[in-house]
């Protein structure tokens, strides 16, 4: 009983409460001993279905992936990786119902890949209670480093505020003056459009209005008639899924390109493969993208290729792909996946990752990481359009102040 | 029948108090979401089972008494117990103003009205972010255990006994209340208003009145949720938890009280068995009701008794 | 922009906006008034027009053979549905109904995710429609002018079906009172077939011409089956003419509400609804059920 081992713990206060101390410490040696080679179980409670179920399937190819190849090598530290996949349509009460199962009934101490931000959200509250460690590959909320933020959290993906500050730093030398802006009228839109106003207004540029529009809009034409009314130059938009593609096609429709340059704040193969030419010449940053030439992104996308028929992998693949990677490190690191342990190991931890080198601050827990613009193009022998890499920042220009959504400069 | 379900409820309660000495903890958990769930869909029953007021609008009760907890949890200090009943009877009195309005209409249109105020409930708790958290919605809520000596409460086996509690309580009121001459009222009202109208009573009064008891009841499963999750948000007023709520009464068996408990324990348990087994789980599940529709039309609570009564006819 | 012009296209993409809901709204209206039936698995049936019109639109190359084919397919399985499922429980209440037509839309909505993936998909306009024309100095896509021009069409069309056709007068005089119409011989199981039927077709007419707009989506069941019923309620259940108007007032309200108050875009819909029901309570031309 040297080391703490969470499962112990657990057993022997749901074995005391039946009143049956005796039997008790059997359980508890047994599951001592094979904590050695026991396997290291990663929970995925994700929106497999639903209406963002795509994003949720792609978190679950990139862990699938990194698993059977990790675990062809041996795993991690020897022990095998386990994934417990489980579906939550987006639900949030669904959401922790899962996680708490995968707690209490498989003892499971790491989680990976819920999908959504108000999923996210009602979880990280309960990671001290659950003595677990919850490794974001998605969430874009900035708050979830800001306000929200709890010290078992982490996050290796690129969040809403760090996309937007690449855009805005693109557009620093760019010849646009006059911006208009169109969120989702929901945290993340606010978040964003706010950091981006206000790092229009810093770089001495005119911000002339904001809309905000309820998910699930499906007529964009009132918000389509007011960006081209404001005269803008350009409109940023934080959009995405099934908004995103209504806006992108029915500004195709209305040849809303030719008046007024489209920025976005994140550029997604799923959606470019939705809404295929609306794409073409949207400008934007990306979380990840397979056309990053970079040796080890190179390699990545050459073994997602073999694996998948040739398919190249999506934005939410590559980045669930670097969070098993930055995982992989901080276990590796710590020997062992107790909260404990993984938690001073992750703090400050370097990788070479897809995206080139991700540090996790230790102050927020944010990776820092390189930021990429993207431009939607179309390339010869390819029928749907590709986002070209087009300017990429380094990551301490990227990312926000610790345990905020505003930046120095 | 009385006589062949009553030893059942009393085995049943028994095991229920007993659960938390045998079960493992996410048995607990899992027991504890469906009694709330269960508490919320025996609410609705009185509406739907027992006057014929189908609501499609029920989520409105659940999301407002959830809120409501959790922001006087999150802000006040208010420790659980208060915090809970307050919230209950805080939607009950919002109720009186949505029954008012909703019973000008009667039929589909009344189901409607419902519905369009659950739907704007759940536009306002999008844009009231001060008190709502918008779509962040509230997270970590405390249970917070106060100066009464209630420290118990905030367990996990204590929490479960207040829901049960609760649930126990609930389920008295609602008995009570159908058996009183209110209930017979109710009934009349369901099987032909005009004529009760006739009879002289005030029709509308009843229905307003049977509307806040209702939504109170569903405000209190709400405010129970709130602290049982540690989160409220906007999903808990979307119609999709109408739906589901009614769903649970229709399968349980409506106008029964215990079957939509079980309803709504079974619809919770199905959905969270079935979608770790496949994540083609809406199939079965919507195969499933269509099933119970066509072979089951009592539901649960019909198939349980038609087998006891057998059962006990064949002894 | 002048402020006719501004005026003129809103009022389009309001009218545009109006024919979509219209043909959401006057299948449910059209299977409530006969069956007295709230068809919860409206919105899957529009998701799964748009998907059948997909294929259909990608195997054929063209966009007309989905348009025509997807209500086709849609309906036919709307009518199957009625005869193998409905068609057993119309001597039981209203429960049994909101039951099965949820289990259709979880079953429906599960069935799309199977065949056609998670992932959007795209749903060109014919090349002839893809284009702008410019009303007043002001680029107007042509597709939204067709929408305006196909719900002109189809609603002329199942106004003079009810109005002129056997079946329609059949239809009117069944959903007025079934047992008579049945006594005077009519064949009210296949009056009640060629309805729920037609109900569906329409709602994947809905989806198909939707999706150039919105392309075809796992999501777009979820919130379309609410705009639906609002549309039915504030029109009256059961009226033809009323889910006309609802679909009119609602696009109206939705299309310059979005553009002077969006703050409010969520609650548009049911204010106008609740605004409607507190004066009417049966809906503008419905009586109270």
């Amino acid at each position: 009983m040297s080391k703490k081992v969470g499962p112990s713990r657990r057993a022997m206060l749901s074995v005391g409460l039946a009143g049956a101390a005796t039997v008790a410490s059997p359980g508890i040696l047994r599951l001592t001993a094979k904590a050695e080679n026991a396997p290291i179980k990663i929970g995925m409670p994700l929106a497999l279905t639903g209406a963002l179920g795509s994003v949720g399937q792609q978190l679950k190819r990139g862990a699938e992936l990194y698993a059977k190849l990790q675990n062809a090598k041996g795993g991690i530290l020897g022990r095998p990786i386990e994934l417990l996949i489980e579906d939550t349509a987006g639900n949030p009460a669904n959401c922790v119902r899962k996680a708490q199962e995968m707690v209490e009934r498989q003892n499971c101490r790491l989680f990976t890949g819920i999908t959504l931000s108000s999923e996210a959200l009602a979880v990280v509250p309960k990671l001290a209670e659950w003595d677990a460690v919850f490794m974001s590959s998605d969430n874009g909320d900035g708050r979830l480093t800001a306000e929200s933020f709890v010290p078992n959290f982490f996050r290796a993906n690129i969040s809403g505020p760090m996309g937007t500050r690449a855009v805005s730093l693109y557009l620093r030398s760019g010849k646009a003056q006059k911006f208009y802006a169109l969120g989702l009228d929901y945290a993340w839109g606010h978040n964003s459009v706010q950091v981006f106003e206000d790092e229009v207004k810093k770089s001495k540029k005119d911000f002339l209005g904001k809309v905000f529009a309820p998910t699930g809009t499906k007529d964009y034409s009132s918000y389509i008639t007011k960006i081209r009314q404001s005269g803008a130059d350009a409109v940023f938009l934080v959009l995405q899924g099934d908004d995103n593609n209504a806006f992108l096609s029915q500004s195709q429709q209305y040849r809303l390109s030719e008046k007024v340059r489209l920025l976005t704040e994140i550029v997604d193969l799923a959606s470019i493969r939705a809404v295929g030419d609306a794409a073409l010449g949207l400008i934007g940053s990306s979380r990840y993208s397979f056309t990053y030439d970079y040796p080890l992104n190179n390699e990545f996308v050459a073994l997602w290729k073999k694996e998948h028929d040739g398919a190249v992998p999506d934005t939410f693949e590559g980045e669930q792909w670097q969070a098993m990677k930055v995982l992989e490190a901080g276990i590796t690191k710590a020997g062992g996946i107790e909260a404990a342990k993984l938690r001073p190991a992750l703090e400050d931890i370097e990788i070479e990752s897809v995206k080139g080198k991700v540090h996790i601050r230790k102050c927020d827990h944010q990776g820092v990481q390189q930021g990429f613009m993207v431009e939607v193009v179309k390339q010869e022998g390819i029928a749907t359009p590709i986002p070209k890499v087009i300017a990429t920042f380094p990551g301490e220009s990227t990312t926000p102040k610790c345990n905020s959504m505003t930046f120095d400069d | 029948m009385r006589a062949v379900t009553r030893p059942i409820l009393i085995v049943v309660m028994l095991a229920l108090l007993l659960a938390p000495l045998g079960l493992p903890p996410f048995a607990m958990t899992l027991l504890t979401e469906a009694l709330i769930l269960g508490l919320f869909a025996m609410s609705l029953d009185l509406m739907v089972g027992y006057t014929r007021l189908i609501s499609f609008g029920h989520a409105a009760a659940y999301g407002m008494g959830a809120y409501a907890c959790g922001w006087m949890l999150l802000h006040t200090g208010m420790p659980l117990l208060f915090a809970v009943f307050a919230a209950a009877l805080l939607t009950g009195v919002i109720a009186i103003a949505v029954g008012w309005m909703c019973t000008l209409a009667t039929g589909i249109s009344f189901s409607m009205l419902t519905l369009a105020f659950a739907q704007l409930l759940y536009a306002i708790s999008f844009k009231w972010t001060s008190v709502t958290g918008g779509s962040d919605g509230l997270a970590g809520i405390p249970r917070t255990s106060g100066p009464l000596g209630f420290a118990a409460l905030s367990g996990k086996s204590g929490f479960y006994y207040f829901v049960l509690a609760c649930l126990v309580g609930g389920f008295l009121v609602c008995f009570a209340l159908v058996r009183s001459p209110f209930g017979a009222v109710l009934r009349g009202i369901r099987e032909n208003e005009a004529k009760t109208t006739a009879l002289g009573y005030n029709t509308r009064l009843y229905k307003i009145a049977v509307v806040a008891t209702s939504y109170a009841l569903g405000g209190l499963a709400g405010a129970l949720y709130a602290p049982f999750a540690g989160f409220a948000n906007t999903e808990l007023l979307f119609w999709l938890l109408s739906g589901q709520a009614l769903i649970m009464v229709i399968v349980g068996g409506a106008g029964t009280l215990v079957g939509p408990i079980l309803g709504a324990a079974f619809f919770m348990l199905m959905e969270h068995q079935l979608s770790s087994l496949t994540e083609a789980w809406a199939l079965y599940f919507g195969l499933i009701f269509i099933a119970f529709v066509l072979f089951a039309p009592q539901g649960i609570w019909g198939l349980a008794t038609a087998w006891l009564r057998r059962d006990a006819k064949a002894s | 922009m002048t402020t006719l012009a501004f005026l003129l296209t809103e009022s389009l993409n309001a009218l545009s906006q109006a024919a979509l809901l219209f043909f959401l709204g006057v299948g449910l209206t059209l299977i409530f008034g006969l069956m007295r039936i709230v068809n919860f698995a409206h919105g899957a049936l529009y998701m799964l027009g748009a998907f059948v019109g997909y294929s259909l639109a990608k195997g054929s190359g063209n966009f007309w053979v989905a348009l025509v084919g997807a209500p086709l397919l849609v309906g036919m399985f709307g009518a199957g549905f009625e005869l193998t499922v409905l068609r057993r429980l119309y001597r039981r209440d209203a429960h049994a109904f909101l039951m099965v037509t949820f289990g259709l839309a979880l079953v429906v909505g599960e069935a799309v995710r199977l065949i056609w993936g998670p992932d959007a998909l795209q749903v060109a306009p014919p090349s002839a429609l893809a284009g702008v024309v410019f009303l007043l100095d002001e680029p107007f896509p042509v597709y939204r002018l067709f929408l305006v021009a196909t719900g002109i069409v189809v609603a002329v069309a199942i106004w003079q079906f009810l109005e002129r056709s056997k079946l329609g007068l059949l239809i009117r005089a069944t959903s007025q009172n079934a047992d008579m119409a049945s006594a005077l011989g009519v064949d009210v199981k296949r009056i009640r077939s060629s309805v729920f039927g037609i109900g569906c077709a329409l709602a994947a007419l809905g989806g198909v011409l939707a999706a150039p707009l919105v392309t075809a989506s796992n999501g777009m069941a979820a919130t379309v089956i609410i705009d639906a019923f609002v549309i039915v309620i504030i029109g009256g259940m059961g009226s033809f003419l009323g889910s006309l108007i609802g679909a009119l007032l609602v696009g109206f309200v939705q299309v310059f509400g979005n553009y002077y108050l969006p703050d409010l875009a969520l609650a548009f819909m049911y204010l106008v609804m609740l605004a409607v029901l507190v004066v009417r309570p049966g809906g503008l031309l419905g009586k109270e059920t």
